[in-house]
């Protein structure tokens, strides 16, 4: 049983990091979008597996927070944001493809090298677990800086939070329920702020590319 | 009713009252009032420590030295951002350039901001200091954008993106420390659990969890280089609201940053926090004066000097000794500082409409007592005696000399490159002859008064500083 639920994390662990990859590689913002909800709902099956390893009532309820905010309210907004603005495609990357994937594989050996040995001690079972978390949260920071979208900077924001979940659940590192439904709560609240503004990013410039947007540069006189 | 829960109590009933209202004298008469009696709060609060008494709610909050310091300035700031504002805002409604409900909506932010503020100053917990933080920046998020503009919304973005990097990055660091705890358990992990099992903490984790709560923090100082967002934001929000970002924020930020400093040296000594605390600080200070001279915009201007004093700060806290409890009354000084060059350029915003260095000239001849309190502001910016700022800065680069001289020196010489950058831009500002269609004369009382005041306070605080604040200050500083 042991061994089971070690594989099943590792699986779900390696489907959280494949889905930054993919979120890289994707053109369309709804599969994007399609990408968090699946890395969303592979971390909250992750706190799930925990609360019931611990058999923890308030736990669950986080479990259930997660699953509202970052599995279901998180990807309606940000699809009606999409809907709303007719933003089907997303807007180019920085570099292209195969240099994504070469930078994404230099993250995973960075993760594996010493500088990292101290956090991967914190481990509580397997390393590899928290191994791919540090790769994820690298992944999802150069999402950030990758993708000329709004949409993708704020789906690189709330990854690298689910990155942090999931390395602090491997961690030992769990905070309070109470604690975790506030966090839950800030991160509804972040994305709905957002979503707002790339709204209203979107009637100011046409685009929600940020490469367009060039007001803060204006002249002396 | 507890003391802290009337303190968190009214802001948010001043922002309920703020979007229910009708009229916007009742707005601000709601504004004013409710900061009033924040500063009284405040100041009791700060009482009731300083004779010895606890004052804390539920453990969950509680009023230590160095929170009460922070708590005074976050309360006495907005008491003067919600008096300058009436006035200020009456000019911009007046003049058609806001709306009634967009003054509804200012007042409504400044106070959730206020309570923000307030709850990560007085919390007992590092996790609760981070929500609170980050609502922060949600909050303000929105009083960057609040002219609507093309320029403040691109501003808003940056702000909100960079900012919330840097606080996750933070989080991640704040959930590190929590290492040092065998069992954390579920109940809720405060500074005092974390101090106590400090020495358990794993000497290269404590490392990397400054850096990144150094990071984390230290994005919302404005420290270099995380600080692009500031000169961007600053230039765009409203100029009231800019005296709270340029003070009592960054106060918050560093206390945060200071919480973190103490565990961190009670697990590995001081040394690196020190070490670190001084790399980021003179990377500020260098760089406000290598761009100090090519700034444009005043609003910029102030902002690069921000990131100056949020340098200064983390030099004296990295020097330690005397340069803390400078440090800690450079805060005090620098927020006072910055809130009577505010509210004085907010004068000469209202006056020509520009921001911009080039087309505000002859601020002598149209706005002259504003000028002259935008002239003190300044040499109490730059750190002339006799203002406070002269004194704290002097104290730092003691502190500095002896064991950090190269550091020190880079100190010295922005601080002097500094004052001429600064000194060039406020005198092409004051002397000239004023643009056609500026006409001379003062606006009301209600925009003259508030900096004024806060003048006459910085000066008083500079000249005669209470034996029972100085003694205040150094338990704070004491217990850093």
């Amino acid at each position: 049983m042991q061994h089971l639920i070690l594989q099943l994390t590792l699986i779900l662990e390696f489907a959280i990091f494949a889905s930054v990859v993919f979120m890289h590689l994707v053109k369309k913002n709804a599969t994007t979008i399609h990408l968090y909800t699946l890395q969303s709902a592979a971390t909250a099956a992750l706190l799930l597996i925990a609360a019931l390893r611990h058999l923890s009532p308030m736990l669950l309820l986080a479990v259930t927070a997660t699953v509202i905010v970052k599995v279901c309210l998180t990807p309606y907004f940000l699809a009606r944001l999409i809907d709303t603005h007719q933003l089907k495609f997303s807007t180019s990357t920085y570099l292209n493809s195969p240099l994504t994937l070469l930078i994404l594989a230099g993250f995973v050996a960075f993760a594996h090298s010493p500088f990292f040995a101290p956090l991967v001690a914190l481990s509580q079972g397997n390393p590899t677990l928290v191994l791919i978390s540090i790769a994820t949260l690298l992944g999802s920071l150069f999402l950030l800086i990758n993708r000329k979208g709004a949409i993708s900077q704020i789906l690189g924001i709330i990854s690298i939070e689910n990155s942090i979940v999931t390395f602090a659940l491997f961690s030992g590192l769990e905070q309070s329920p109470a604690l975790e439904l506030g966090i839950a709560f800030d991160m509804l609240i972040w994305v709905l702020v957002a979503a707002l503004f790339t709204s209203m990013l979107y009637r100011q410039f046409g685009t929600i590319d940020v490469t367009t947007m060039r007001k803060l540069t204006d002249s002396p006189q | 009713m507890n003391m802290l829960a009337l303190l968190f109590a009214t802001p948010l009933a001043a922002a309920i009252l703020s979007i229910i209202a009708r009229k916007q004298r009742m707005i601000t008469l709601v504004a004013v009032v409710a900061t009033a009696l924040e500063v009284v709060l405040a100041l009791l609060i700060s009482a009731k420590t300083a004779s010895g008494s606890v004052v804390a709610l539920t453990g969950s909050f509680a009023a230590p030295a160095l929170s009460c310091i922070v708590l005074v300035t976050i309360a006495v700031t907005g008491f003067f951002c919600a008096l300058y504002s009436s006035g200020y805002f009456a000019v911009e409604v007046a003049k058609g350039i806001v709306g009634f409900r967009r003054v509804r909506q200012y007042f409504a932010l400044v106070h959730l901001f206020l309570l923000a503020m307030f709850v990560a100053t007085l919390t007992t917990a590092p996790m609760i200091m981070w929500i609170a933080i980050e609502l922060t920046t949600l909050v303000t998020a929105f009083l960057v954008s609040f002219y609507n503009k093309p320029s403040a919304i691109e501003a808003a973005w940056k702000y909100l993106i960079i900012n919330s990097v840097g606080l996750l990055l933070g989080f991640l660091g704040t959930l590190l420390f929590f290492t040092c705890l065998s069992d954390a358990g579920t109940a809720l992990v405060t500074w005092d659990t974390l101090r106590a099992a400090a020495s358990h903490l794993n000497p290269s984790i404590a490392k990397i969890s400054f850096v990144l709560v150094l990071i984390g923090y230290g994005t919302k100082v404005g420290f270099v280089p995380m600080h692009t967002w500031k000169p961007d934001v600053y230039s765009k929000v409203p100029t009231p609201v800019a005296m709270l970002f340029s003070g009592p924020l960054v106060n918050v930020a560093l206390l945060a940053l200071l919480q973190f400093k103490i565990i961190t040296d009670a697990a590995i000594g001081s040394a690196f926090t020190g070490r670190m605390l001084i790399v980021f600080g003179l990377a500020s200070v260098l760089l406000a004066a290598c761009v100090i001279f090519t700034q444009w915009n005043f609003k910029r201007l102030f902002a690069y000097s921000g990131i100056e004093h949020a340098g200064i700060m983390a030099l004296g806290f990295g020097f330690g000794g005397i340069g803390t409890f400078a440090a800690i009354l450079h805060m005090l000084y620098h927020t006072l500082a910055k809130s009577v060059l505010f509210t004085a350029t907010g004068n000469v915003f209202l006056k020509y409409s520009s921001t911009k260095i080039e087309r505000v000239r002859g601020m002598l001849t149209t706005l002259p007592a504003t000028t002259i309190v935008f002239i003190a502001g300044f040499l109490a910016t730059v750190g002339l005696p006799p203002f406070g700022i002269f004194f704290t800065e002097f104290y730092i680069v003691a502190a500095g000399i002896g064991a950090h001289p190269i550091a020190t020196a880079g100190l010295i010489l922005s601080l002097a490159v500094v004052f001429i950058g600064f000194l060039k831009q406020a005198m092409r500002m004051t002397f000239g002859a004023p643009p056609k269609g500026v006409s001379a004369g003062e606006g009301s009382y209600a925009t003259l008064l508030p900096p004024m005041v806060l003048l006459g306070i910085l000066f008083i605080a500079s000249v005669y500083l209470p034996f029972g604040v100085k003694a205040f200050i150094e338990t704070a500083a004491a217990s850093l």
